[in-house]
């Protein structure tokens, strides 16, 4: 058996097909990777329409109190743009924000309100004062501004706010200590940002006595988060940089999942219905083995070929884009969060690559077996490989309808069972099925398949041309 | 020693009989002509003789084991083109003959050079085979069929594309292979090309056997053909039989033994028609079996 299989890769290696196809695979990976690099994932910053802002302005009436109140935020959004749109700096940017925007309001309250001269004179100088900090980028003395007035508020705080305080703290201690200011740019200060964003919501319902099953959810999003951003402060890991090998190799399935699925299906669509159509088919059953024993070897080669592939194309993956975007992400490692365990995995970037491509290997697997039914049945690759696609496109609408309209009747259905990243992830099955039973449909499907494939075939007359 | 032996085979494809009950027998030391017009069921009955396709009906046996419930057993020792020498053409000679070499046990590298040599393509058998012509595909074809020193040989239509070099190389080969007590059987359309070194002829036609017979005992069969030139073609033309036939103005073709043609002669004289040239030609053994399968014309 291991002899024949050897002489089945043979045949397939010395195909001029199995090279172009790795060629195009090599230009395709470059291509993936400088768009990688090119490309900005950042967020959008929100854009204030200042001229829409100044029309809406003329059109109201200063006399009603509403009309007022919309009036003085609008002005006040227009001058802290444009005070924002002469910085540069994202620090500045923040500052201006978030320390200025309640200054100006104010100012702007009292012009159009009580217009008291001493207020507007304090309010004046108080704006010149930071305007000037922020100038002179100072941003430490905003922070420590801030981690004083936190200090006094631990100091008369109850047991349970003192340790949302203490947190607090260290964060705006982490800040002055590694000197980060308020980029937003910078993922340091990002995952402060976001660990101060949420840290109010989390001990609210941790010391809720009784959750809702909304409210438990929600808390086991935050824990997540929250775990994942102390690791990122701790370890000063990046794991959201996008223009990374390492962003590559995370969306691998993704990115090159169809290019897999294109080997497979060229291999198992060709591997028998090449022979008959070639008519080499007569040479290889007049051989002393039964057929089955040599439907065996070919079914073997396939499978054998799958992961195979999957490695050559991982490996060529990893050299094209470390050429592209440099070797050094890959010592970053991937944060995941274990929620039946309550704890952080961090895994290595190839474990996990090697997790996630376990996880789709069902699928490939069942693919290449039913491209490779059709292929002995119907002698025609073509067929064979046209129809394997149609099926893997259908496959993926009928599980989206069955994710939105939870239709019973479908599901048995196999592109519900084979996918299981979600295990390799610590997510939850979206469909809700015991991995068993996942196990039990996937082995049915391949029984009925291949039962299918070895009695046509053992029956199957070569035709006469 | 029986090599392989078909007895009753018959093959439906849908309701169509496409074999009839054929049975004949080849032993060692045989080189049996298996004779047809196209779409005779030569090449079915080699499939099914190979396991190719399914018997319907009847038995199959090679070197005694039954190729339906033995396959593996009845198999080994048979080489085999059929239809056309299919290979891998985007590999070189080599390969491909190294591929089928290694689906048996223990044969080895200077086995095959052996082969190489045998059929002549040692300079060429590198060179891809896409490169090749048909006749060299020939060549490497009988390669493989020769690569498990088969005990029986069957060869579909081995001639085509060869050219007349070729062809009295390859009879030369099959006579020695024979000698060494291979049973050899090789079918065609065209027996004149095999008639020579035959000594075994099997004659298929819709699916049925119409003679299984020594090349030897056919030749036993004495009718010869005659031209004859007379003056008057309308007298003649009452004497004919049904297999003779005019040839022009003047000539027409009869098949006679010699008894009968010297009475055909004197007849003619008797009724006044002039004779002026009678020429006799060896029948060929095609029509000879014409002759015996009682004038039915084989194509």
């Amino acid at each position: 058996m291991i002899n024949l299989i050897k002489l089945e890769l043979k045949k397939i290696f010395k195909k001029r097909s199995f090279l172009i196809l790795t060629i195009i695979f090599i230009m395709y990976a470059i291509l993936t990777n400088v768009i990688y690099k090119t490309i900005s994932f950042n967020e959008m910053t929100e854009e204030i329409d200042i001229a829409e802002l100044k029309e809406i302005n003329k059109s109201l009436d200063l006399n009603n109190s509403e009309d007022k109140e919309t009036y003085i935020i609008n002005l006040t959004n227009i001058e802290v743009y444009e005070l924002k749109n002469k910085e540069k700096d994202n620090t500045a940017k923040f500052l201006i924000d978030n320390y200025l925007w309640d200054l100006i309001y104010a100012k702007n309250e009292n012009l159009y309100g009580l217009k008291e001269e001493n207020k507007e004179h304090d309010i004046n100088l108080e704006i010149t004062n930071v305007l000037n900090k922020i100038n002179d980028n100072d941003w430490e003395y905003f922070t420590k501004q801030e981690l004083q007035e936190l200090k006094n508020k631990f100091d008369g705080a109850d047991l349970k706010n003192k340790e949302k305080l203490e947190e607090l703290i260290k964060l705006e201690e982490y800040r002055l200590d590694n000197k980060l200011g308020y980029d937003n740019d910078n993922y340091l200060c990002e995952a402060i940002n976001t660990l101060k964003r949420d840290i109010v919501e989390y001990y609210n319902l941790v010391n809720k006595n009784s959750l809702t099953k909304n409210e438990e959810e929600r808390l086991l999003d935050l824990k997540e988060t929250r775990e994942i951003n102390k690791y990122i402060l701790d370890n000063k890991v990046d794991i959201n940089n996008s223009n990374s090998l390492r962003a590559v190799l995370k969306n691998f399935p993704n990115e090159f999942g169809l290019f897999i699925l294109i080997y497979i299906v060229m291999i198992s669509g060709t591997i028998v219905s090449e022979e008959f159509n070639k008519g080499t088919i007569k040479f290889l059953l007049t051989k002393p083995y039964k057929r089955s024993k040599i439907l065996t070897a070919k079914l073997l080669t396939v499978l054998l070929l799958i992961p195979l592939i999957i490695i050559i194309m991982s490996l060529l993956e990893v050299i094209v884009g470390g050429l592209i975007l440099g070797f050094d992400t890959l010592n970053v490692p991937i944060l995941l969060y274990n929620n039946g365990l309550d704890t952080l995995i961090v895994r290595n970037i190839f474990v996990h690559l090697v997790f996630i491509l376990l996880g789709n290997l069902p699928i490939y697997v069942v693919l290449g077996i039913i491209c490779f039914m059709l292929s002995t049945i119907t002698v025609s690759s073509s067929a064979a490989i046209t129809i394997t696609f149609l099926f893997y496109l259908v496959s993926n609408v009928i599980s989206n309808l069955v994710l939105m309209y939870k239709i019973k009747f479908l599901n048995l259905f196999i592109s519900l069972h084979w996918d299981f990243t979600y295990l390799m992830t610590y997510e939850n099955n979206p469909f809700d099925f015991s991995v068993l039973l996942s196990l039990i449909v996937i082995g049915l499907y391949i029984s009925v398949i291949l039962g299918v494939t070895y009695i046509y075939f053992n029956k199957k007359d070569v035709k006469n041309v | 020693m029986s090599i392989l032996k078909v007895e009753n085979l018959c093959k439906k494809i849908g309701k169509k009989d496409i074999l009839k009950d054929v049975s004949f027998e080849v032993v060692a030391g045989d080189i049996m002509a298996f004779i047809g017009p196209n779409g005779a069921g030569k090449t079915t009955t080699i499939k099914c003789v190979l396991g190719l396709q399914k018997i319907t009906r009847g038995k199959v046996f090679i070197n005694g084991y039954d190729i339906s419930k033995n396959f593996v057993k009845a198999i080994e020792k048979v080489g085999s083109i059929v239809e056309s020498p299919d290979v891998y053409m985007y590999m070189s000679g080599y390969d491909n003959l190294l591929l089928q070499a290694r689906m048996y046990k223990n044969i080895k590298e200077e086995d095959i050079y052996k082969i190489i040599k045998l059929v002549g393509l040692e300079n060429r058998i590198y060179d891809k085979v896409n490169k090749y012509s048909l006749g060299m595909r020939q060549r490497l074809g009988i390669a493989i069929a020769l690569i498990n020193n088969p005990k029986l040989l069957i060869l579909d239509e081995p001639t085509n594309g060869l050219d007349p070099e070729g062809i009295k190389e390859l009879r030369e080969l099959l006579v020695e292979l024979a000698k060494s007590g291979m049973g050899i059987l090789i079918s065609s359309h065209n027996l004149s090309e095999l008639e020579s070194f035959c000594n075994k002829v099997c004659i298929l036609s819709h699916g049925e056997l119409l003679e299984e017979n020594t090349i030897a005992k056919i030749k036993e069969i004495d009718e010869n053909k005659y031209i004859i030139k007379v003056s008057n073609l309308k007298k003649i033309l009452k004497f004919l039989n049904s297999c003779d036939r005019v040839i022009d103005d003047n000539y027409v073709e009869v098949i006679r033994d010699e008894k009968d043609i010297a009475k055909f002669i004197k007849e003619l004289v008797n009724n006044n028609i002039d004779i002026f040239e009678v020429k006799k030609e060896e029948l060929s053994l095609e029509e000879a079996f014409i002759r015996r399968a009682g004038g039915k014309k084989i194509d």
